[in-house]
Order: structure tokens, then C-alpha cells, then sequence
């Protein structure tokens, strides 16, 4: 989109807000501060003034927009349908392109646009991370020793290990399924969280789709989907990345495509297409876009349900923001949960209310993020579940943070790894597919 | 001119977070939920009611005007400063301080989020009915000063039905309480009603005892479908003359339910010229009978169609189309003038009739809907305000629904407050001597004009 589009569908979009005040009642930045000025509408309206040169693009104005953590709680239950999350990301660029980045988001985004580089630094860094990190017991993640200024690292957040050997390094860039009558193939997406931080969880998607008869293809020119670039109003680097994905996507041979990460699934099937804009690979974007699948829509449709076998865990599950707002998935995860034999599944209050990690936000404002999270761990302990799962590892750090702060005894999974569990455990029980 | 000074004073009160200042708040704190805004100097978040005391004081001292705010949801103008000054914003003053299950009696501080205090009444199986639309974000004390409504008014009223007091700090920062916690009280004039509805401009209200009720045990839920709005419009007057009060009689026009329709995709009957949604409660014996009367009534006014809900489910289907009217207006056009043009039951007919003829007169589309069992219709005027020569039209119609509404009798204003957007038309409702009456008070208590200066009575544009 041009200047003059991206200027017409602002306004399109505020001249809507009736500023009924609807966002006040479920807008998880505002109920943690009681601050109008944290509300969608308060928002939108800000926008209005700066098109009606009623004000200038101030850094205030620049940091009431960041003060939102793109949940889409809002545009889901305004009575108008206000798109106040794409309003906002147009106000971050705008800004940007005023203002500028901080240089924390400018450093941190160059990074990303040099894939092999990228790369190199988190592996690097990987091994260096006990020089930095304390340990914590039971492998539970890391406490940073020392400050890191800007990276919202204070003394108390737990980050989880980073791995030395991550996933696209462990796997080959082509594996075969497990049984001979091969359904097609699946290109997995795995995202940057996977494949640096929670490597099992994209060995579990691997393992399910493999012994469900699907090859699969890891394409080794997929860089970071630009989530934590285009949502912080670096447009640039956001297009950038899409496009690199879209040519490394292009490039391979495949039927489906998955992904387990909420923000990447939300990024390659939807938001592209404000990211893209004018670019010349928009049209190749739309033939693939439709391909795309979040892991548990991929099980439910593609997966033998059946040769899941005896898992007796207590679980309730939380659903990411983009993954319920914004990829519309939700009865998924519930129906494989509830498919799974002996596993015991509990509803907990709010479930889809943001868990306040919202990436890059949690960095600026921790404390705020924590008051977040805290009602959300209450909701999870209230359930009185063994296990939390999710489908997003954003939401799983930031949960895993606030629940080892907690001392609580609740664990994390993703919601691929108690699928791989359960087919592990039908394996066990001769339930073997396609045997 | 608030001036640094000041700024200082009002912190010191309140702390400094609570004072803001910046021009991003006082843009954000320039409106309610109307078009309309006008900036304030500076924005306070008292914290309890010395705070309150204090600020109006120093408001006073310097001359500023003071503005008070709940969740800002108001669709009438209420807490715009039009003067400038202060606006006060009143929800960190959040405490329920009791609920009193035998008395049947809440005491709440005016931040509390009207549902809020509906479920903690509902835990001691208590009702507090008022519940207008914006329950999950208005805060009681907006609810009082603006005397909100909703579907529940016509069986048991509306909010001013359910204030037994306030507690409230003047202009002069003088404390006032009126009312108690007696149903039956008759101590002189019913000072509580003069607070209420009056939108911040004769006290800030900071404590607030409401009456509670018993939760009635069942309740039904029926639509019935019409080929006419008229006919519709005929079953609300005939309900209520037949002695039956139900709870809610919600009136949508073929507008509201070809919009919601396709909004929702639900299969209501699109070609129905307008349908109802009643509900009916109490005890087991007399909702049934109740039901089945209104059902016959419904048939013999000419509904075409009457379906009855078996269970929760079912009624709260029938209630998604009524609650969708809200987002469908959206598909109609982006602006409206949401009104609540407020009529004698038996006249509502006559106010479709009319308001079907404002319609075709200027080309605008109104969307007739609204609690029709207490009169209280919600004519709703679409626009783009893009359009200039649009905007204008809609305009014209707004002024033609007031005068409409007020030759038969009615009122501007059946819940939605008068504020500054209806205030041009007040004289019209009162009368000359009721209108200077009206002064008069507020004068005796605000001598000064500090208290919400430019509403209602001080509404300085041209009077009709």
C-alpha cells in the first residue's frame, strides 16, 4: 500500500469508531491500568488527531500506540468491527518513520534481515549463555545474572535455555515418513522460537506428521516470519522478511504447509497481505497463503485420531491471541485435548484472554506484562490442572516465567508435544498407523 | 488558565500519576461516545472523597471548571469540558462497600462498573435491574448522573427507580448527603432525585445506596415476527393496556433485521416489516399464563409468526439478534446519531408512523429499535459525516425526531441524558418558567458555574 491507501484505510477504519467504550471492558492493557489512554478507542482517536493535524506524531503519541499488545481482544468485540490493531501498527509505522526506531528494535531487526548471520549471533550466544544466565534446576530456563539494558532481561525474568543445536540443525532439510504409503508432502515453517528455544516442540510436530504418513520439508531459506519487525512499525524489514519467506516457500515442492508457532501461522496466512502491500510477490503470497495450517488444524483434518494412545495427564489450555483472533483457531486443540484417552481436560476462566507476552511488550513493559500474566496464572491455577498447553512459545515463556516465579507446580507444554505423546504412547499400545 | 501552580497543587492531592496534563490526554479526554469534543486543561483521578473535596477547592480558588467522568460511554455530551478545566475522572473510586442482602440495599462507591455490582447483587441472589447496554464498561456513577435505562425498564424502571441516595461534594466543597437506606422514606422533597440525571452539574456524586431486588425465578422469552412495524408498535400499547407488565418489550424494524441478518447469517425473517422480543418474569404459574397471553395478543395485533423459547438456549438465541443490532449498524454506515427519543407507550405507533416519514423525507436511513414497552425508542440516524451534504441531512432528520417526540408529548431524553447535545430543545420540554426554574437551582447550589458549566440549563447556543 502506498502512503495515500495505507492514509485512506486509516481513516475507513476510525471513522467507524463510535467510542462506545465497548474495548474498556476487555482490552487487557486497560483493565491492568485503569488508564483511558490505553484503550482502543482512546487510540483510534489519537489517530484522528493526528490525520486532522490536530496534533503531531509525538513520541507521546508514539508510546501510547506501543502500549498495546496487538491481542485483537478489541476489533473482536467492537459492535463496529474496527480493525484498531491495524490502525495501530499503521500509527507504529508512521511513527517510525518519524521518529525512528529505539536502537535496541533497530539492532535487534538488522539482525534479522541477515538470516546466516542471525543465526551465527543466537547460536553463538547459545553457548555463552551461562555467562550471562543463571541456570535454573529442573531445566526450567535461565535467570540473567546481569541487567541487560533494554531487552526487559531484569534480574527476575526466566527465559528458557537456548539451545546450541537447534532444530533445523538437528533435522535434515527432508524427512520421510514413517510408513510407506506416503500422503504428500508438508513444508513446516518453524519460526524462530522453535527452532532456537523449543526445539522439541518442532521435533514433536516432525514426529506427528511422519507417523501420519506425510513427508516432510524444511526449507532452509526461511528466516524469521517479521512478526516482531512489521507489528513494531519497521514496515521495511517486515516486507523484507515476508518476502525472503515467500521466495524460500516458492522454492520447494509441497501440499500443505504448517506451522506451530501462533504469530508465524498468523504472519504467512494473513498478515502478510497488509505487509506485502505493493510488492510484486503479493499474488504468489495468496496462492500459498491458503495452504497454511496451525499444527492442530493440520491433526484434526490429516491425522489419524484414532492411534492416539493412553496419556493420563490433567491439562486446561490457553489460547494464544494469534492463534484464536488470529488465525480462528480454537475448537481445534479442544477436540484433539478431548480425543486423547485418559487425558483429562478442564476449562479454565478467560482462556482466550491474553496472557500479556505480546512479544516485544513484555520486553518494554515487564512489570505490565507480569500484572497481565498474573491474572492469567490465577485462571490457570484456579483449574487445578497438572499441565498447561498451548499452542504458541511466546505465550509459553512468558506463562513459564510467571508460574516459576510462582513456585507453582503447573508445567508447560505445547500442544504438539502432548499429541507426539499420545501417538508415542498408541505406538506403545500397537496402535501403529497405517500398520 | 491552569497553570503549572495548579497542576502542582492537584498532585500534591492526588500524586502525580494521577494528574495528566500532556496534550495526547487531553485529546484522549475530549469526548464521550457522541461526535462531539472539547479539550479539557487537565485530567484528575481522585482516589476517595477528600481527594474529591480537595480538588474542587482548588478548582474553586483558581476559577476552573470542573467536569466529572465515569467510563466516558455517554451518548449525550455529559462529561465533554466544554468549558475546558478539569475533568474528573472517577474510576479509581471502584469499591462495592456493601451489599446488604436483607435490606436489600448496596452501598457503592461511583467508579463501579454497573455489572460489577449487578453480579455481586446476583451472588446474594439479589437483582439490580437497570442495565443499559454499556453495563460491561459504565460506571454506576455515570449511570445516576445521566439516569441510564435499558431493556429491563419496562417491568421495573430505570435507574432513578433504584437510587435510595447520594453522597455528594458540592461546588464549595461542602459535603451533602441525601436519602438513606429506607425504601419508604418522605423527609420533604426527594433531594437523591435532584442529584439524579443531573449529570455533575449540581454535585460530584461520590457514594451511592441503591435499591436491590429479588431475583424472579423464571422467566420466558418470546419473538414474535410482523409484516408491519405499525402492528408491532399496536402490540406494545395493547400488552400494556392489557395489564401485563413484562419485563422487556424490544421493538426492531425490517432496517435493524435486514442488517442484523446479514451480519449474523441467523435466518431471521427479512421480509418481516418488524418483529419483538419479549420476555416475561416471575413465578412459575403467572410467567407461563403471562406468556401465553402475550403470545395470543401478539396474533390478534397481527403477528405473523410467535415462537416461544423451550430452554436458556433457545431465548438467548432469540436475544443474539436484538444485542448484533449494534455491530449490523456498521454495515448500514460508519456514523450515528444514537437517540432515545422517549414517547407515552400508547403513542409509539404514532412515533414509528412519524419516523418512517422523517426517513423517506430526508433519504437517510433510521434504524427504529429500542426498549418500545416503556416508550423509550431508540431512533437511529446513519450517516457517513465524510459526506458533508449526508451529515447535513441526518442533521435535519435529528432536529425533525426532537420536535416529533415532543408535540406528542414525550421527552428528549429517556435515558441517554441531555448533556449539551439535546440541550438546544430543553425549553421546548419545560417550558419558560421550567427552564428558568431550572437555573434557579443550579445556581442556588453552583453559584458560580463550576460544576459541568454549558449543560443542560447553561446551554449557551440557540433554544427552540
Amino acid at each position: 500500500m502506498n502512503n495515500q491507501g495505507r492514509r485512506r484505510f486509516i481513516e475507513q477504519e476510525i471513522v467507524k469508531c463510535s467510542r462506545c467504550g465497548t474495548c474498556r471492558s476487555i482490552c487487557p492493557v486497560f483493565l491492568a491500568e485503569n488508564n483511558e489512554n490505553t484503550t482502543a478507542r482512546s487510540k483510534n482517536r489519537l489517530m484522528e488527531a493526528v490525520l486532522e493535524d490536530d496534533i503531531e506524531l509525538t513520541p507521546g503519541v508514539q508510546k501510547r500506540f506501543e502500549k498495546c499488545l496487538l491481542c485483537k481482544a478489541c476489533k473482536a468485540h467492537c459492535g463496529s468491527g474496527v480493525a484498531t490493531d491495524k490502525v495501530i501498527m499503521e500509527g507504529r509505522a508512521a511513527a517510525v518513520e518519524r521518529n525512528g526506531l529505539s536502537p535496541m528494535k533497530k539492532l535487534a531487526f538488522t539482525g534479522l534481515r541477515y538470516r546466516k548471520l542471525f543465526d551465527l549471533g543466537l547460536r553463538t550466544g547459545a553457548l555463552f549463555q551461562s555467562l550471562i544466565f543463571k541456570k535454573l534446576p529442573e531445566g526450567r530456563g535461565r535467570v540473567p545474572r546481569i541487567l541487560l539494558p533494554g531487552a526487559g532481561l531484569n534480574q527476575r525474568r526466566i527465559i528458557p535455555d537456548m539451545t546450541a543445536n537447534p532444530l533445523r540443525v538437528r533435522l535434515p532439510k527432508f524427512i520421510k515418513a514413517r510408513t510407506a504409503a506416503g500422503k504428500g508432502r508438508v513444508l513446516f515453517f518453524t519460526g524462530c522460537m522453535l527452532n532456537y528455544m523449543y526445539p522439541e516442540s518442532g521435533e514433536a510436530v516432525v514426529g506427528i506428521l511422519t507417523e501420519n504418513g506425510w513427508d516432510v520439508v524444511i526449507p532452509e531459506k526461511q528466516c524469521c516470519c517479521g512478526t516482531p519487525a512489521f507489528t513494531s512499525g519497521d514496515v521495511e524489514t517486515g516486507r523484507f522478511l515476508a518476502e525472503q519467506n515467500i521466495k524460500a516457500i516458492r522454492a520447494e515442492d509441497y501440499d500443505h504447509i504448517v506451522t506451530a508457532c501462533a504469530s508465524c501461522g498468523a504472519a504467512l496466512k494473513y498478515e502478510y497481505e497488509h505487509v506485502l502491500g505493493d510488492s510484486p510477490l503479493l499474488k504468489t503470497w495468496q496462492g500459498i497463503s491458503t495452504h497454511v495450517f496451525d499444527i492442530s488444524q493440520f491433526v484434526l483434518r490429516h491425522c489419524d485420531l484414532t492411534k492416539l494412545g493412553n496419556l493420563p495427564i490433567r491439562v486446561t489450555y490457553h489460547d494464544p491471541c494469534h492463534l484464536v483472533r488470529g488465525m480462528n483457531v480454537s475448537a481445534e486443540p479442544r477436540e484433539i485435548l478431548k480425543a486423547i484417552p485418559g487425558l483429562e481436560f478442564m476449562e479454565m476462566k478467560d482462556a482466550s484472554r491474553c496472557c500479556g507476552a505480546g512479544g516485544s511488550f513484555s520486553a518494554v513493559y515487564y512489570e505490565l506484562s507480569r500484572k497481565i500474566n498474573d491474572k492469567k496464572l490465577d485462571n490457570i491455577e484456579d483449574t487445578g490442572m497438572d499441565y498447561l498447553v498451548t499452542g504458541c512459545s511466546s505465550c509459553r515463556m512468558h506463562i513459564t516465567d510467571g508460574l516459576t516465579q510462582r513456585k507453582s507446580a503447573v508445567e508447560v507444554l505445547h500442544t504438539a508435544e502432548v499429541i507426539q505423546m499420545a501417538y508415542e504412547a498408541g505406538r506403545k499400545e500397537g496402535k501403529h498407523v497405517n500398520s | 488558565m491552569l497553570t503549572a501552580e495548579v497542576i502542582q497543587e492537584l498532585s500534591a492531592v492526588v500524586g502525580a500519576k494521577h494528574v495528566m496534563d500532556s496534550a495526547e490526554d487531553l485529546i484522549i479526554y475530549s469526548n464521550d461516545a457522541t461526535m462531539f469534543h472539547s479539550r479539557p486543561e487537565a485530567v484528575v483521578q481522585p482516589g476517595n472523597r477528600d481527594e474529591v473535596v480537595q480538588i474542587v477547592k482548588i478548582a474553586g480558588r483558581h476559577n476552573l471548571p470542573v467536569t466529572c467522568r465515569g467510563a466516558g460511554t455517554c451518548l449525550s455530551g455529559g462529561p465533554i469540558p466544554l468549558k475546558g478545566g478539569i475533568v474528573l475522572e472517577m474510576t479509581r473510586m471502584n469499591r462495592i462497600l456493601k451489599v446488604d442482602a436483607v435490606n436489600k440495599v448496596a452501598v457503592v462507591e461511583p467508579g463501579v462498573i454497573t455489572f460489577s455490582l449487578a453480579s455481586a447483587a446476583n451472588q446474594v441472589g439479589l437483582l439490580y435491574p437497570p442495565d443499559p447496554s454499556s453495563m460491561k464498561e459504565s460506571t454506576l456513577g455515570g449511570n445516576i448522573s445521566e439516569c441510564a435505562g435499558g431493556p429491563k425498564g419496562v417491568k421495573y424502571g430505570i435507574t432513578r427507580n433504584f437510587v435510595l441516595g447520594v453522597e455528594a461534594v458540592l461546588a464549595d466543597g461542602t459535603i451533602v448527603k441525601t436519602g438513606n437506606e429506607v425504601d419508604g422514606d418522605m423527609a420533604g422533597p426527594d433531594w437523591t432525585m435532584l442529584f439524579t440525571g443531573s449529570e455533575g452539574t449540581l454535585g460530584v456524586i461520590v457514594s451511592i445506596t441503591l435499591r436491590l431486588v429479588p431475583i424472579p425465578p423464571v422467566k420466558k422469552t418470546l419473538m414474535a415476527v410482523y409484516d408491519r412495524l405499525e402492528d408491532a408498535a399496536k402490540t406494545v400499547s395493547v400488552t400494556m393496556a392489557s395489564g401485563i407488565i413484562p419485563t422487556t418489550l424490544e421493538i426492531m424494524d425490517n432496517l435493524s433485521i435486514v442488517s442484523v441478518e446479514n451480519y449474523l447469517k441467523i435466518g431471521l425473517p427479512v421480509q418481516a416489516g418488524g418483529l419483538l422480543l419479549i420476555e416475561v418474569d416471575g413465578v412459575q404459574s403467572t410467567v407461563e399464563e403471562d406468556a401465553d397471553h402475550v403470545s395470543e395478543i401478539c396474533k390478534k395485533c397481527g403477528a405473523s409468526e410467535v415462537k416461544m423459547a423451550q430452554n436458556a438456549a433457545e431465548a438467548e438465541e432469540l436475544w443474539l439478534a436484538r444485542r448484533s443490532i449494534n455491530p449490523a449498524f456498521g454495515q448500514v454506515a460508519p456514523c450515528k446519531f444514537a437517540e432515545d427519543a422517549t414517547v407515552p407507550r400508547s403513542l409509539v405507533p404514532v412515533l414509528v408512523g412519524r419516523v418512517l416519514e422523517v426517513q423517506k423525507k430526508y433519504d437517510v436511513p433510521i434504524f427504529i429499535c429500542g426498549h418500545a414497552g416503556d416508550g423509550n425508542m431508540h431512533p437511529t440516524i446513519m450517516f457517513d459525516k465524510r459526506n458533508k451534504d449526508q451529515k447535513e441531512r441526518a442533521e435535519k432528520a435529528l432536529h425533525d425526531v426532537h420536535i416529533i417526540t415532543l408535540e406528542l408529548g414525550g421527552t428528549l431524553s429517556g435515558e441517554h441524558g441531555i448533556g449539551f447535545a439535546k440541550a438546544p430543545y430543553l425549553r421546548a420540554e419545560t417550558g419558560e418558567i421550567g427552564y428558568k426554574l431550572g437555573q434557579e437551582i443550579k445556581r442556588s447550589v453552583d453559584p458560580h458555574g463550576l460544576l459541568n458549566p454549558g449543560k443542560i440549563f447553561f446551554y449557551e447556543g440557540v433554544l427552540h
